[in-house]
């Protein structure tokens, strides 16, 4: 169990909100548990998906394509991966939560950095990496850990920390399908100049 | 009757019919605030910044703009839109820059970086970037699994 984050010792010690950030590196931040897909990996949210992007690849949506070129079933598009775990949303109060799906631990990294001052998000980068195609049926969950946090750095944006965290997915056997690794830049726009 | 958009004579290719240097079909997104929030509600990211102007403009954007997933959505379209429907997307790897925002063409280019044999198969490098008016929305690159032909 964490310590309860202590927003005034942050805001007055710098020292302290470093070692607080650190002390997550390793850790889920995802503090209600996994992620599990609300729904298996389904025809109908791929048809929605390759619609919305215009996307005309035949192996999404035609079997006898997908078995042609060497698939043995259709396959969902490799970079819905993520959207198979979104959290469900509650609408009400989104853009109060600054557009989280659901309410946020407000004492994890980035809860602590919004509630010190450090309120700006801007991502940076984004690696995903794809073990195998997914089809329908699979039925995914994943993790996020936090993998690190830089010290306080002067950005363009104003002071500010990298932090980079690991999503990982597996599927309904335990073996891994694929991750993102995603870094984000948290920034005080007040300190930019 | 289910309706049927798939591309169902879109030519493959193998790693033998690409070369280092080559260019990658360029794909042009003539990006509108619906396709923004198509595609953002088809990835399940309900945040508002990518649907609601009003709300982007409260949050200092200059207007709603493209989601993550939906780069890389669209990143994969671009990929598979020139290599076929044999080519496997194993990794896309993004540095983000400015947002991709409505009323600007998002221009998705890139080449061959390299080919290395991977088993019975060939694992192509490709670097990509997708630009608009105001820089790189994204640049990086991508790795794609072909039969070697």
């Amino acid at each position: 169990m964490k310590e309860p984050a202590d927003i005034d010792l942050f805001k007055a010690s710098q020292d302290a909100l470093d070692r607080y950030l650190q002390s997550w590196v390793g850790e889920n931040l995802n503090t209600t548990g996994t992620n599990h897909a609300p729904d298996p990996v389904n025809m109908p949210m791929i048809r929605h998906w390759v619609d919305a992007f215009d996307d005309r690849n035949p192996v999404y949506e035609d079997t006898a394509s997908a078995k042609q070129h060497g698939w043995g079933a259709r396959i969902a598009p490799p970079a819905m991966m993520q959207t198979w775990t979104m959290p469900r949303v509650i609408l009400e109060g989104i853009g109060e939560r600054g557009g989280a799906s659901q309410e946020l631990d407000p004492d994890i990294p980035l809860g602590v950095l919004d509630r010190v001052g450090f309120n700006g998000i801007l991502a940076t980068n984004s690696v995903l990496d794809f073990e195998r195609p997914l089809v329908e049926g699979d039925v995914l969950q994943s993790d996020v850990v936090l993998e690190s946090v830089s010290e306080r750095k002067k950005t363009g944006l104003g002071l500010g920390y990298f932090l980079t965290w690991r999503q990982t997915y597996i599927d309904q056997d335990g073996a891994s399908v694929g991750r993102q690794t995603f870094t984000v830049l948290k920034f005080d726009p007040s300190t930019i100049g | 009757m289910q309706q049927h958009f798939a591309d169902t004579d879109r030519k493959p290719l193998n790693a033998g019919d690409i070369a280092v240097g080559d260019p990658l079909t360029p794909m042009d997104i003539d990006l509108t605030p619906t396709i923004v929030a198509a595609t953002a509600i088809a990835t399940r990211d309900f945040m508002p910044v990518h649907h609601d102007k009003d709300y982007a403009l409260s949050q200092f954007a200059p207007d709603i703009f493209l989601n993550i997933l939906s780069t890389n959505g669209f990143v994969s379209r671009f990929l598979t839109d020139w290599a076929g429907p044999r080519a496997w997307v194993k990794n896309i790897n993004i540095r983000l820059g400015v947002p991709a925002v409505p009323h600007q063409t998002l221009r998705f280019t890139g080449e061959v970086l390299d080919k290395a044999e991977a088993g019975d198969k060939v694992e192509v490098t490709v670097s990509v970037i997708a630009a608009n008016d105001s820089g790189n929305h994204a640049s990086g690159s991508a790795i794609l699994v072909l039969p070697r032909d």
